[in-house]
């Protein structure tokens, strides 16, 4: 940590994860419909992106985009995810914060990036469904059905459709992020607030 | 927009500790999550699914504790005597929505609970008091008063939209999105500069140390629960 | 003692084109303000008196970048080398906005937020809270959330957090911006209860009549710096020529006197029918069965915070799909659903209904007439401008604009709309004697094309000046309609 974190670091850190989170939110409602559900990792980071990318116009120390994502760990822990959304947050947060180093915290470039990194972390809601929860949910089914239908259970959901999220979740990051470029450029270097 | 904590203290039966809270959740997260539907972790579960049942109905919130209870019992049911007479596509349709439910929506319904049976201030105390640095406390404390502004601004961007007749014409999605988020965008950055002044001027510093008139107390029965949710965590460990 | 010695400072921004620029604030500020004193900072907006308020609460230069110049002391102490969590001991400070002034949700919690912040006693904190809330009269405030407050209340709420700390100095930018005149009386009477303590009070503002009796001195800047110094004495004798001869606003609350029930209208009539809508808490809303508005004329809605002047206004408008009441206009009856496309609002804050690139997109945002070409709109979209003095702007993006262009740039939106009806929610909130004139020469303007404009305001002042009919709400209902005696 180079620099102490200023009050208004720490307020812009809140207002800007409020922004981020609310609209996540607002995209997981579209979520609802089943169909959408799939492409969740997809959509969502296209929208988040874009106040993504005003946040980290706005960010200039290290540590700040470390800080969204423990507090997003913790909002979604205590709305009742379970605990490896700490481990994917942090994760994403982290790697995130090396890439806008990368790009010294100004670097359009770095941003566009950490924008599509950063989107990992809404892995950690669905993380339960491949691994852990899934071949315990099937395991306890064993006694009644018998190995051959837990087998086939598994066939149905593959645990490629997992890395299949992953890269949906970096190219919706992607394209979050130069969508958010091109507001950021449309209007507010235009109207001189960024 | 009911996203944040309730803003003013509750008025509850039983007045739980956030850090009571807390534990419970973990408690609930970890055992719902991964408990198999036999022996002494079946046992567990249903305790586990109670608790969000019993905390709701203590704070009052009658009607989400009677509809979880339903939709838990739908697909308990469904889980047990429907989802072993069909088979195919239904079968693993069924077999999953039901999972989800039984195993997600008691972390959900608790949270739920926390949420709404929590104050903003007991919140910060409490955070405060299991020595969460300030870099973590101060963001959040902003969050939860920047949620119902963004409320208030979307409202009047969604009227002026509707006043000046943009809804409906624009087409294409993009578009009508940046219409939104733009000037809340715009005032997020507003909002930041004015409140970070008058924060400054009310003498917040990062890192000094802040009393809080809100008292919360750990009081006998947030013993018994933490020990609780304790001895369900070893018991679940350990078999 | 506060002392400003040959003070000068220039904020330090960037452009459009991602240049730092400086801008120049205030120049050679001598000033000297006595333990106890009460002065009033006043002068046309950009005159400098904000940059004063942040000079003496230090947010210059710790938060606001710049270069500054000169010396700034509080009791001898230099007030740009102090903390400014130390500074904030000493003095409190209540800003013009009263939504991004708190940071917590819960009334009782801001109240105690400054304090909690210099780690005082729980206990001192608490007993503290009591004594302001007997002084202030605010028990009923206690425990809310902030959000359902109105923004006299949000004003009131921040000025007992100051009570609680009790700091010797108490700064105030432009507190009554947004304050009906029960607010404002109320907001006096805080003033009032903080001189008699002795406190030392530097309030900048535009509108001046509450201070009459309190200002032991006032001070009339001018790009920058201090062109008239007056006197308590001197502040009581000024006459409403005086005031408007330096360009301030009057001393004295102007009366508003209605003609005397003669309540036939000439000409055309907006009728307005069962206009009742209740909000969702079921205490506030309106309840108008019947009601007759000039055409063609610009009439004011006022009343108190609360009596049902902005739910009247959004439901003229058809922002309410509930309401059920019509108006007629013209001989047609028009429902919520089709007034929202014959009427035109003009928000209170207008950032919210600026959504393109450039000033002349937001007009032709407003233009839904199909058969016109591109070529024809931005020609129109120009000339509107022209009209609107906002022709050298046309390219530039509207949030860059100062707050009367922006509003200016929304009124604009509102003739390429050509709706016959057009609504302000209060357009003069927070502004100066110029550029109040300068809206309600709009309003003319407006009125002159043949469009009803209708006011949402409590700036008698202003109604004054444009106004040519009146409606007074009270709980919801039209307490008396009538054309404003001149």
């Amino acid at each position: 940590m180079e620099k102490k974190f200023e009050i208004k670091d720490l307020i812009t850190v809140g207002i800007f994860t409020a922004l981020y989170f609310a609209v996540t939110f607002a995209v997981a409602c579209i979520g609802f419909i089943p169909i959408f559900m799939v492409l969740m990792p997809l959509i969502g980071p296209i929208f988040t992106g874009i106040p993504l990318m005003l946040y980290f116009s706005k960010i200039k120390h290290f540590g700040m985009i470390t800080i969204t994502s423990i507090i997003i760990a913790i909002l979604m822990f205590i709305t009742g995810h379970h605990y490896p959304i700490f481990i994917f947050c942090i994760g994403a947060g982290l790697i995130t914060e090396l890439v806008l180093k990368a790009g010294n915290y100004q670097s359009i470039k770095s941003c566009v990036i950490g924008s599509s990194t950063f989107s990992l972390w809404m892995l950690g809601m669905v993380i339960a469904f491949f691994f852990g929860f899934r071949e315990d949910y099937f395991a306890s089914l064993v006694d009644g059905y018998g190995q051959e239908y837990v087998d086939k259970m598994m066939g149905y959901t593959p645990t490629w459709v997992f890395f299949a999220m992953i890269v949906m979740c970096l190219i919706g990051g992607l394209i979050g992020g130069l969508l958010g470029a091109k507001v950021l450029k449309k209007h507010f270097r235009k109207a001189g607030m960024a | 927009m009911e996203l944040g904590l309730s803003s003013t203290s509750d008025k509850g039966i039983l007045k739980l500790d956030p850090r009571t809270k807390l534990c419970l959740l973990i408690a609930i997260s970890i055992i719902m999550v991964g408990g198999k539907t036999v022996g002494v972790e079946y046992v567990l579960r249903v305790i586990c699914a109670a608790i969000p049942f019993v905390l709701l109905l203590t704070v009052r919130h009658v009607k989400s504790a009677l509809i979880y209870i339903i939709i838990l019992g739908i697909s308990v049911f469904c889980e047990g005597s429907v989802i072993p007479n069909i088979s195919g596509a239904p079968n693993l349709i069924l077999m999953i929505i039901c999972g989800i439910i039984s195993r997600f929506v008691p972390g959900y319904m608790m949270g739920w609970y926390t949420v709404r049976s929590t104050s903003v201030s007991e919140f910060m105390t409490a955070m405060d008091k299991m020595h969460i640095p300030y870099f973590i406390t101060i963001p959040f404390s902003v969050m939860f008063r920047y949620f119902p502004t963004l409320g208030e601004e979307y409202r009047s961007i969604h009227d002026a939209m509707k006043m000046r007749e943009i809804g409906q014409s624009v087409k294409n999605p993009f578009t009508y999105i940046e219409y939104v988020l733009v000037p809340i965008m715009m005032s997020t950055v507003r909002i930041a500069d004015e409140l970070s002044a008058a924060s400054l001027t009310k003498g917040l510093s990062a890192g000094g140390r802040r009393t809080h008139i809100c008292q919360i107390n750990i009081r006998l029965y947030d013993w018994l629960l933490m020990f609780g949710a304790l001895a369900m965590i070893v018991l679940f460990f350990v078999f | 003692m506060i002392e400003f010695k040959n003070v000068t400072f220039a904020y330090s921004s960037t452009n459009a084109d991602g240049k730092s620029i400086e801008q120049g604030s205030i120049s050679g500020i001598d000033l000297t303000i006595q333990n106890g004193e009460f002065v009033v900072l006043t002068g046309g907006s950009g005159c400098g008196k904000t940059t004063v308020t942040r000079l003496i609460n230090g947010l210059i230069p710790h938060y606001y970048n710049g270069t500054l110049n000169g010396k700034v002391l509080i009791e001898g102490n230099s007030v740009p080398d102090t903390p400014i969590f130390e500074t904030a001991k000493k003095v409190g400070s209540v800003f013009q906005n009263p939504r991004s002034q708190f940071f917590n949700v819960n009334t009782t919690d801001e109240i105690a937020f400054a304090a909690e912040n210099q780690c005082c006693e729980p206990a001192e904190i608490s007993k503290a809270i009591t004594v302001t809330a007997a002084s202030m009269h605010i028990e009923k405030l206690f425990d809310r959330n902030i959000f359902e407050l109105s923004g006299g209340e949000k004003q009131i709420i921040a000025c007992a957090g100051i009570n609680v700390l009790s700091p010797d100095i108490i700064v105030l930018d432009e507190p009554s911006s947004n304050l009906d005149s029960e607010a404002i009386e109320k907001l006096k009477a805080v003033l009032t209860d903080w001189k008699s303590q002795g406190k030392t009070i530097i309030i900048a503002e535009h509108r001046l009549y509450f201070l009459r009796e309190l200002a032991d001195r006032m001070l009339i800047l001018e790009n920058g710096r201090i062109a008239k110094e007056l006197t308590a004495n001197e502040i009581k004798k000024l006459t409403a020529d005086d005031t408007e001869k330096m360009g301030i606003r009057p001393m004295m609350l102007p009366e508003i006197h209605c003609s005397h029930q003669d309540t036939d209208i000439q000409g055309d009539v907006l009728l307005l029918e069962d206009f009742r809508f209740t909000y969702k808490d079921g205490k506030h809303g309106i309840n108008i069965p019947r009601l007759e508005l000039p055409a063609s004329h610009i009439i004011a809605i006022i009343g108190h915070n609360g009596a049902g002047k902005s739910t009247l206004a959004r439901n003229i408008c058809g922002l309410e799909c509930r309401c059920k009441g019509t108006l007629t206009m013209n001989g047609k009856k028009l429902k919520a659903k089709d007034r929202l496309h014959n009427c035109y609002m003009i928000m209170q804050d207008v950032n919210h209904q600026l959504f393109t690139e450039s000033v002349r997109d937001e007009v032709i945002l407003s233009m839904t007439d199909k058969s016109l070409t591109d070529k024809q709109k931005a020609q129109k979209a120009d000339e509107i401008l022209t009209q609107l003095d906002l022709a050298e702007y046309a390219d530039t993006h509207p949030m860059a604009l100062s707050g009367g262009q922006k509003q200016r740039t929304a009124i604009a939106s509102g003739i390429a709309s050509s709706k016959p009806v057009i609504i302000f929610d209060e357009p003069t909130s927070g502004l100066d004697l110029a550029h109040m004139k300068q809206v309600s020469d709009q309003l003319k303007k407006l009125k002159d094309m043949g469009k009803t404009v209708i006011v949402v305001t409590h700036d008698n002042e202003f109604i004054l000046s444009c106004c040519d009919h009146v409606v007074r709400l009270e709980n919801g209902c039209a307490a008396e309609n009538c054309s404003l005696g001149k």
